[in-house]
Formats: C-alpha cells, sequence, structure tokens
C-alpha cells in the first residue's frame, strides 16, 4: 500500500524555521536523512522531496488568450506543503508510525518538532503510473 | 527544472463527487490524456491521485515512541487531491501546464478552473543544511 507523508505549515512556520542555528538544522536534517536511511534498508522507500519556499509558489487558474493565470497571493493562514515522503507499507499503522518517526525529529534545542504529518493512501484507481 | 502542481481542491469529509458517470469518466479521460502528452513530451516525473480526505490522519510523534493519530480536521483546511511533478525548461510551461489541467472538466463538461498551485522542487536540500 503506498501512501504519502505530507509535512506542511504556514508562511510564519517557515520563517521560524529559517531563524534556526545552522546547527540545529543540521541535527534536524541528520535524523530525517537516518529515517530515509532506515527505510530505504527496508525496502519501504519510494521517494522524498523538499520544495522550495512559500515565496515562489503560484496558483494558476485557467487561461486567457492562451496565457495562464497566475497569482503570488495567498492568505496568511494557508498551509504549504514544505515536503514530503511517499512509502510502500505493509499497513497503515507502519505509516503512522513512520510519520511519527518524522514528528520527533529534533527542532532547535534538540527537542522533537511534534510536528503535525499528514498521512494519505494514493488512490489506486488513480494511479498513472511514475515514471 | 522541476516543479510540482498540486490540486489542492479537496475540504474535510469530502469524498467522491456527485457527477454522472459520462462527466467523472471525461474527467478521467482528460487527465489521463493530459499525462499521456507529458510523458510524450518527456515531461512527466510523476502524477498521482490520493485517496479522499475521510481517509486521512495526522500523526505526531508520542511519548515512549507511539505516534498519536487524528482525523479530525478544520472545515477550511485545504486537502491535497493529487499531484504533478514535472521536470520543464521554463516556469512558464509549468504555469501553462498548470493551466491545462485547471480546465480539466467537470459537472456538464464545463472547465472546473481550478487552482492548481505551482512550485520548484529542490533538487537537493540547501548547502547550509547539510
Amino acid at each position: 500500500m503506498k501512501y504519502i507523508l505530507l509535512m506542511s505549515g504556514t508562511k510564519a512556520g517557515v520563517d521560524h524555521y529559517h531563524a534556526w542555528s545552522q546547527k540545529d538544522i543540521q541535527t534536524h536534517m541528520a535524523v530525517l536523512q537516518s529515517i530515509n536511511d532506515r527505510l530505504t534498508e527496508s525496502g519501504e522507500f519510494v521517494a522524498t522531496q523538499g520544495l522550495v519556499g512559500p515565496k515562489e509558489a503560484k496558483v494558476v487558474r485557467g487561461e486567457k488568450n492562451g496565457i495562464p493565470v497566475t497569482d503570488g497571493v495567498f492568505p496568511e493562514s494557508k498551509e504549504f506543503l514544505l515536503g514530503y515522503w511517499i512509502i510502500d507499507v505493509a499497513t497503515p499503522e507502519r505509516a503512522y508510525a513512520i510519520a511519527g518517526q518524522i514528528s520527533a525529529a529534533q527542532g532547535p534545542g534538540g527537542v522533537p518538532t511534534n510536528m503535525p504529518i499528514e498521512v494519505r493512501q494514493f488512490a489506486t484507481f488513480e494511479q498513472s503510473g511514475s515514471k | 527544472m522541476k516543479y510540482i502542481l498540486m490540486m489542492n481542491t479537496m475540504r474535510a469529509g469530502q469524498s467522491i463527487p456527485n457527477w454522472t458517470s459520462k462527466d467523472l469518466q471525461a474527467h478521467i479521460a482528460f487527465m489521463m490524456n493530459l499525462n499521456k502528452d507529458l510523458r510524450d513530451s518527456g515531461e512527466l516525473v510523476s502524477a498521482e491521485g490520493l485517496s479522499f480526505p475521510d481517509q486521512a490522519k495526522l500523526v505526531r510523534a508520542g511519548k515512549n515512541g507511539v505516534p498519536i493519530t487524528d482525523g479530525v480536521f478544520p472545515e477550511s483546511k485545504e486537502f491535497l487531491a493529487g499531484f504533478w511533478i514535472v521536470d520543464v525548461e521554463t516556469p512558464e510551461r509549468a504555469y501553462a501546464i498548470a493551466a491545462r489541467a485547471s480546465a480539466a472538466p467537470g459537472s456538464g463538461g464545463a472547465p472546473l478552473n481550478m487552482p492548481i498551485e505551482v512550485r520548484p522542487v529542490m533538487s537537493a536540500p540547501p548547502p547550509e543544511m547539510m
């Protein structure tokens, strides 16, 4: 069963993250890297990706005279996807356990961020296949 | 340059839309056709649809390693319905693909004009994070 683990945050949350010390960021990234390594070893890893910050986000809606209508203004409360993991696991509980490990990754001062991770299963009927 | 195109179109509790099966088929055929064109042009990296929000869980780290799961979301929350990752030459090309996806037909065949969020994906974490 394929699941996607979505890490999201508001613009304020992203600004807060950018204020972390370099050491805190490195520790945090090292924990995430070790989670990726273990998922690779267990054969559950499919993909992971970090996204560029909200400043570079655009929302596109239809087009006018063949030109896409783009807008870069979002409500302050909007949650932006920061990154995701795609995993292939035997049970939903396993997906929740991995999300729990990601949520437990240390933030400033070594305290777990306890960041909420949204867990969603892929819809098999719409899987159009990855290259 | 890799971009992600996100359909953040679902809301909490939403399930299969109440469209006729003909409308649903037309919608899915449109999406399959879009994916085929992107595959043919070599721009498609991946495309996935997600299950409906009624199956979504929010997970936080719990004490002693047991995850805390919660399935209650604010009504205003946007849910990811699906996404494409495309590898394109310019941001404008990513916006053009998003505009095409935005115009997918809905009930009665009218274009949905749904908002598609477009963001670059990072090829590697920035050096200061390693």
